[in-house]
């Protein structure tokens, strides 16, 4: 009997159909248990053991080998700042301080309400547009440490539903990696990736 | 320098070079209707001919790769767009501007492999890329070009986007196999898991990079002896350099190989910021050797010459550090790249590259010692027996010897850094930057103790200095 | 019959050397002397590479190479240098990053003393550690299962226990978490490592990491006293090394045995001894006056056994004497008892089985009977008998082998989930009592699939009582069917108690004299010289004797090593024949309940305490050793009823297990030439015994034809688990909690209609009994079928019809 919604199911379903063996499905399906419960439950864990027909400790020892699956509660909003090396030439690591200076939350941890939780982060492959910062894994390159403050202070009035790269970018970001060209609609609900196969993009534009 | 290739489309048509319209009025999916028709061998040769080597960092020949694939089916294609070493966004820049190309590239490979499912392994950090990605497909499934016969053969070809969980050694071949099969991402002995013969399922498998199967197109349009005279070097065809750090025009460019690190920091990349000197830059991703002005500025950006002069053109990124850079820093946080990606199955790299992370830690805080370096160059002794270049392996991949490259650079070059941290008793940099100071990077991975230390760091501007109890911590955290 | 792959040539250190192709250079290196240092390498395991101790240079066109010597093949001409200067400087480089984190705690550690990091550290390592960071700490050990605990500061990472976990007994519940240089060893958050098998764990850990419970801080490796054995508590009897101090047994290690256990052994057969420390132990002579029971000496004891023994036999004959047991000690001990019952009781009423075994022919007799080995060498493997994960660990082990490395058929037949269903080829349930209706349809061309793999041309045919519903009869017909369809079939029937086989050899049973020879033949010329006259018409079986104590036709019984309330299935008749018993002689370790209300208990002593060969499943015959001395004045079966047969003026003439034992290779055919010196120098794995000369049976299986499948909505299927409350698993306190208990799993989907959820209190009702078990609601076991583990604590015996109904009593 699973513990998970028919909708959530059916998506399950849907993602083992799309290779040829059923444990292959085990990340996806990682991903959908965090999007069902807001983060990485031992219950997702074991649901998700019970769908791969792997047991519950095999789930639980690829999820831990990732740095996505957060098996502790996590804010609505993960605010990951690069401090690799590009990054940090650039002063990723000051992106990060102000970050945590304006939040509150020391990286690794996660505001009192739930609603932020802030980590540094090993290269997000935004070398080119140093400093970088992600929420929800929606990137925004060329931060400054003022931009990043006013990022964190939007986060917790505006609350947006959906968080959309394009729209960060624009308010907070500076010189890109490359040019993005158009704007796109599509966004992250929660602190995993948006991506439509896992049943997390965000807008109506993303179905 | 004109020539490109894979970067042609989005720089004509910067709004709309991701959709199948652009792509179709542009020439797109000719050469994979041409594919269909031609045989396995017949592609093979093709790519053989074109001399195409491999754009993940390897650079091994791609026909060579695709001939060595073992007659038992079903085979399977695995793109392997795991883009995750510091400084290389190159991939990303093709995902989201050009998905098309690079389907068009999975249909040439897969027809050439007699794949009938391909997989496109997308870092997690990579959502958007993703869903360009996904969106692509689905145009393509849309129209006929993927799916159950494709182009209106009897060739049917499925390919499933899978998302990585965030883990850099998964961009290991072997290791994105068993990460796409619902394990662990530890890389696999070789001998004898080869994927050509038992790769994906066990099973005959090609794994090729974005921006490899990205230039099949092309190969197939202008002749793969057009394609092999477009340098006068070994290194055929064009190449993707990732520019980041101390430059003023970082990015992505497509080059053709033979010009001159020189030219490369100085012309292309619009020299250093704010006119200062350069003092060192990586020639080829956080894995590669080190390379200092007086000694390879001058050396043309190839893989021989590279190779010769110690190192590698690896994914093609290069990182930039300008005379303000504090070496010990650098180094440290390019260890500590490799420690927290360190997979954890060999001891060298699991024990080895973290020991040299707390050492660095340890004298770039000031508590180092004189030995440290001549101990830092030993237990890199101990990961990359011989210390040569490429390494001799102790491990079962090279990740952990990639980690030596830093202290290699700190002992040829910058021991005077070094020393000048002990003498001092800590950094002689200005603190313009200062690291997350525990190298744990998420809250999940961290012991309850941990967390309630690190609360109380919360105050000013930037993290306080290192405790030494922050040094232990690096060892303690659960 | 294995092939042995072609030798090729390697230079090793510079000295040429024949090895066999194919074999891994570690292996190879090993096999000539050469001994390359190793932690995550294990023979009966894949190789991983992880440690990298193992590093060796061979030579290669662009010059020399490192490579790890466990996870690459010889190949011809390769030139190995094992202790060049870099492959020095790589073992002590490997050495100082393992200890860099390994706590040393080498005093308090069990593991000291016995230890190859420590003993590597010594022989390779650099004497001393550069490393001045904080090393990497955890909780101190945390219990990952009722037996084995994990102390995860000391785990090198070898990835021994997982790979044993996943790869040899298919319980992944212990795995690698985390990654990098965090890395650990666990198990899921309340999901312990609750594998019949994780002992194996401990003793393949490389370092102190993985303890288990029984042993932890009791001894130093160099105190103790050790002496090769094999198990009497799997029916392959594993071959094992028993580790004593003081008297005290305080552990066993498996022993590397091609022919049986691969080094592998159940926790049963592991930490089973604890019943051999026990305080309940009998240690003097017991006898019932006015209804005590009174600790008297052992001339009286046997005075008084032997009085009535002889005043039954003199009023009604042999035939009013009955013995039943017999399985559970050497096969010196069963011979002893054969002879005993037949030339001093003069009686055939002898039987070491409980009524819930294959024929006695079948058993021990039957022609084209398999070894373990030959499921290496089978196309298909059949399964239909008892869940070899419960009842035959060992062969349990066997089979998921063969099956997973070496790619045979399996298929499995059994009335709900077994674990080897993952797998399996096919597996096919079938409702309890359905047996015979699934074999008519197998014969009649339908299960195609099944049809087909049996007939292959080599297919090994393991046939048991799957379930107590089904009856002796059915393990045989299959046996019949499956030599009819395949290309060659070999046979192992299976029967779960220890030394049953060895029994059966030296004829424990109404119709078997001993080496496997008929009552009817002439018999062994040398057995009627040395026995004399002795009767030669079949005697009772176990049920018989037990009816015909009810009856009053049997008035005397003589219980060894046995324990019929527990063991019978059916208790009626167990019950009724106790009731009416005339007079019981109980020769055993333990009270129990059969012998609690006997006339004379006599203390004998255990495994371990004598000395003696055993005989397994296959037929090996093996010796086992005596550690320490019997408790008190116990003292084992032989010498007892030596002693009896004395008072009652007879002469068994035996003086020693040894002299036993060069009996039996006299007057038993099959033991011809069996003696403890063959089985202590030069057959130290043991001897499979053959079916041999004129006068052995050579039993061929018949179809039976049984009857229809019962059409009741409900159906009972009892079957045994590894651990019950049986009398030594009852004193081995370790085990004995692990055992399910009285419980009744029924498939979720019944559960509404029974009105049932998990932990509600059920009665379950037969025609033959009745009881209350804890309802457990459970995938495996299928719709309409109710599942009861057999002679649990607390349990009720239920009998052998399937015929079943279940109400709640409490929720």
């Amino acid at each position: 009997m699973s513990l998970w919604s028919e909708t959530t199911q059916e998506r399950a379903r849907e993602i083992i159909s799309r290779y040829p063996e059923k444990r292959s499905a085990v990340m996806p399906l990682l991903y959908l248990a965090m999007a069902e419960d807001g983060y990485l439950t031992n219950d997702g864990m074991a649901e998700v053991a019970v769908w791969c027909g792997i047991t519950p400790a095999q789930v639980r020892s690829v999820a831990s080998f990732y740095t996505m699956y957060k098996r502790e509660p996590t804010g609505e909003y993960l605010l990951s700042c690069c401090t690799s090396i590009s990054c940090m030439l650039l002063g990723g690591d000051d992106i990060l301080g102000a970050v945590e200076d304006e939040s509150g939350v020391p990286h690794g941890e996660t505001d009192d309400e739930g609603l932020l939780s802030v980590e540094h982060v090993e290269c997000i492959g935004a070398c080119g547009g140093a400093p970088a910062v992600q929420v929800n894994y929606e990137l925004i390159e060329g931060v400054t440490p003022e931009k990043a403050r006013e990022l964190v202070r939007w986060l917790r009035t505006a609350r947006p539903k959906v968080v959309n790269t394009d729209e960060m970018q624009e308010l907070f970001g500076g010189p890109r990696s490359f040019d993005w060209g158009i704007s796109e609609e599509d966004g992250a609900i929660g602190p995993y990736p948006a991506f439509q196969p896992l049943g997390t993009v965000g807008s109506e534009g993303g179905g | 320098m004109t020539t490109l290739l894979v970067t042609r489309r989005m720089t004509d048509h910067p709004t709309d070079s991701h959709t199948l319209n652009r792509y179709e009025s542009t020439g797109g999916y000719i050469q994979a209707k041409r594919a269909m028709d031609s045989s396995r061998e017949e592609l093979v040769e093709e790519v053989k001919a074109s001399r195409l080597l491999g754009r993940g960092g390897a650079a091994f020949s791609a026909g060579l790769k695709w001939s060595f694939l073992a007659p038992a089916r079903p085979s399977y294609l695995v793109i392997n767009a795991d883009e995750s070493e510091p400084g290389t966004f190159k991939d990303r820049q093709l995902l989201e501007r050009d998905p098309h190309q690079m389907i068009e590239g999975i249909i040439i490979t897969a027809v050439a492999n007699e794949a009938h499912h391909a997989f496109v392994y997308i870092r997690g950090e990579y959502p958007k890329p993703a869903r360009r990605v996904q969106a692509a497909i689905d145009e393509a499934y849309a129209i006929g070009y993927l799916g159950q016969g494709i182009f209106g053969s009897d060739y049917d070809l499925e390919v499933t986007v899978h998302l990585g969980g965030g883990a850099y050694i998964c961009g290991e071949e072997t290791a994105l196999i068993n990460s796409l099969e619902g394990l662990r991402g530890e890389p696999r002995l070789k001998p004898p898991y080869f994927p050509a013969a038992k790769g994906l399922y066990m099973m005959p498998t090609i794994v090729n990079n974005v921006e490899t199967v990205s230039n099949l197109p092309h190969i197939l349009s202008m002749g793969s002896g057009e394609y092999a005279e477009l340098t006068g070097n070994d290194d055929t065809g064009t190449f993707m350099m990732s520019l980041s750090g101390h430059v003023n025009r970082p990015g992505n460019y497509e080059l053709p190989h033979g010009i001159t690190w020189r030219e490369l920091i100085y012309d292309i990349g619009g020299g250093i910021t704010g006119d200062k000197k350069l003092k060192a830059w990586i020639p080829g991703g956080a894995s590669a050797p080190w390379f200092v002005p007086d000694q390879h500025l001058d050396l043309e950006v190839t893989k021989e010459a590279t190779a010769a002069a110690g190192s590698m053109l690896g994914s093609g990124a290069v990182i930039v550090m300008d005379e303000n850079t504090c070496m010990v820093r650098a180094a440290e946080r390019i260890v500590r790249f490799f420690a927290h990606e360190s997979c954890g199955q060999c001891t060298p790299c699991r024990e080895g590259t973290t020991w040299l992370e707390m050492i660095l830690r340890r004298i770039e805080e000031g508590q180092g010692r004189a030995v440290d370096l001549d101990l830092m160059v030993d237990v890199s002794d101990g990961i990359s027996i011989g210390l040569a270049w490429p390494p001799r392996m102790t491990t079962i991949c090279p990740l952990g010897p990639s980690a030596v490259s830093p202290i290699m650079a700190l002992r040829s070059y910058f021991r005077g850094e070094v020393d000048a941290h002990v003498d001092a008793g800590g950094c002689p940099f200005l603190p313009t930057t200062r690291g997350a100071p525990d190298g744990t990077n998420e809250g999940d991975r961290r012991s309850e103790e941990d967390l309630s230390t690190s609360s109380g760091r919360v105050s000013g501007g930037r993290p306080p200095e290192m405790t030494g109890e922050d040094v232990d911590r690096v060892g303690g955290a659960s | 019959m294995t092939d042995q792959p072609p030798l090729i040539t390697i230079t090793l250190d510079g000295v040429e050397k024949q090895v066999p192709e194919g074999d891994l250079m570690i292996k190879a290196a090993q096999d000539q002397g050469t001994y390359i240092p190793r932690f995550c390498w294990h023979e009966r395991m894949n190789p991983v590479g992880m440690c990298r101790m193992c590093l060796v240079e061979i030579e290669t066109p662009r010059g020399p190479m490192m490579v790890t010597a466990c996870t690459d093949n010889v190949a011809d001409g390769m030139v190995i240098d094992t202790k060049s200067d870099d492959v020095k400087k790589a073992q002590e480089a490997i050495l100082e990053f393992l200890l860099a984190n390994h706590p040393l705690d080498c005093p308090v550690c069990d593991k000291g003393g016995e230890c190859p990091l420590q003993d590597q550290a010594m022989a390779y390592g650099p004497g001393e550690s550069r490393f001045v960071e904080i090393k990497r700490t955890y909780e101190k050990p945390i219990p990952i299962s009722d037996l084995v605990l994990l102390d995860r500061e000391r785990c090198i990472l070898c990835a021994r226990c997982t790979r044993f976990s996943d790869e040899i007994s298919g319980d992944p519940l212990i795995e690698f978490q985390d990654r990098g240089n965090e890395t650990e060893i666990n198990t899921f958050p309340d999901l312990p490592f609750s594998s019949y098998f994780s002992g194996n764990t401990v003793q393949i850990c490389p370092v102190g990491a993985l303890t288990a419970k029984p042993y932890r801080f009791r001894a130093r490796p160099w105190d103790l006293q050790k002496v090769e054995s094999s198990s009497v508590q799997d029916t392959a009897h594993p071959r094992i090394e028993i580790h004593a101090s003081h008297n005290e047994i305080l552990r066993y290690m498996g022993v590397d045995n091609d022919a049986t256990n691969h080094g592998w052994l159940s926790d049963k057969a592991r930490f089973g001894f604890e019943h051999l420390r026990s305080e309940d132990r009998l240690t003097t002579p017991l006898v019932r006056r006015g209804g005590d029971l009174i600790e008297v000496g052992w001339p009286e004891a046997l005075d008084i056994v032997a009085t009535r023994f002889d005043l039954i036999k003199e009023e009604d004959g042999g035939g009013a004497l009955g013995v039943i047991g017999g399985a559970n000690g050497t096969n010196e001990d069963a011979y002893a008892l054969s002879k005993f019952a037949r030339i001093v009781l003069n009686t055939n009423n002898v039987d070491s089985r409980m009524d819930d075994g294959l024929s006695s022919h079948f058993l021990a007799a039957s022609v084209d009977r398999a070894t373990i080995s030959d499921l290496d060498r089978a196309d298909t493997i059949l399964i239909w008998g008892p869940d070899l994960k419960e009842e035959h660990p060992t062969l349990y082990l066997r089979v998921r082998r063969a099956v997973q490395e070496l790619g045979k058929t399996l298929v499995v037949i059994h009335p709900r989930a077994t674990g080897l269903d993952d797998r399996a080829t096919l597996k096919v349930e079938y409702r309890p009592g359905g047996g015979f209706q699934l074999l008519d349809e197998i014969a009649n061309g339908q299960h195609e699939d099944v049809a087909h793999a049996l007939s292959a041309d080599g297919v090994v045919a393991l046939v048991g009582i799957a379930s107590h519903a089904d009856g002796p009869d059915l393990a045989e017909s299959v046996a019949a069917l499956v030599r009819q369809k395949a290309g060659t079939c070999t046979l192992l029937p299976l029967n779960s108690r220890s030394n049953t086989f060895g029994a059966l050899d030296m004829g424990l049973a109404p119709d078997l004299l001993p080496g496997r020879v008929g009552l009817d033949s002439v018999g062994c010329a040398n057995l009627a010289e040395s026995w004399g006259a002795f009767p030669k018409v079949p005697g009772r079986d176990a049920r018989s004797i037990l009816e015909a104590l009810d009856t009053g036709d049997v008035r005397g019984l003589l219980l060894v090593g046995a324990d019929p309330m527990r063991d019978v299935p059916d208790p009626s008749i167990v019950v009724a024949g106790f009731d009416a018993a005339e007079y019981v002689v109980s020769i055993d370790m333990f009270l129990n309940d059969s012998n609690r209300n006997a006339d004379v208990i006599l203390p004998a002593a255990g495994f371990a305490e004598k000395t003696g060969t055993i005989t397994n499943i296959e037929g090996r015959v093996q010796k086992v050793n005596q550690v320490r001395p019997a408790p008190g004045q116990a003292r084992p079966d032989w010498a007892i009823l030596d002693d009896i047969a004395t008072s009652m003026e007879c002469s068994l003439g035996l003086a020693s297990a040894e002299t036993i034992n060069k009996e039996i290779s006299v007057v038993a055919p099959a033991y011809e030439d069996v003696t403890w010196d063959v089985l202590e120098w030069e057959k130290r794995d043991g001897v499979v015994v053959p079916i041999h000369g004129a006068q052995a049976i050579n039993h061929i299986p018949v179809a039976i034809r049984g009857s229809a499948a019962p059409g009741a909505e409900l159906t009972l299927h009892i079957a045994r688990t590894m651990y019950d409350d049986g009398v030594r698993l009852r004193h081995s306190p370790s085990l004995h909690k692990l055992a399910p208990g009285a419980v009744a799993h029924v498939n979720p989907a019944d559960a509404p209609k029974l009105g049932a959820k998990d932990g509600h209190q059920a009665r379950v009702v037969t025609s033959q009994g009745e009881g209350q078990f804890t309802v457990v609601l459970d995938e495996g076991t299928p719709k309409g079928v109710v599942y009861v583990p057999f002679n649990q604590a607390g349990g009720s015996r239920l009998g052998t019809d399937p015929v079943v109904r279940v109400t709640v009593v409490s929720k």
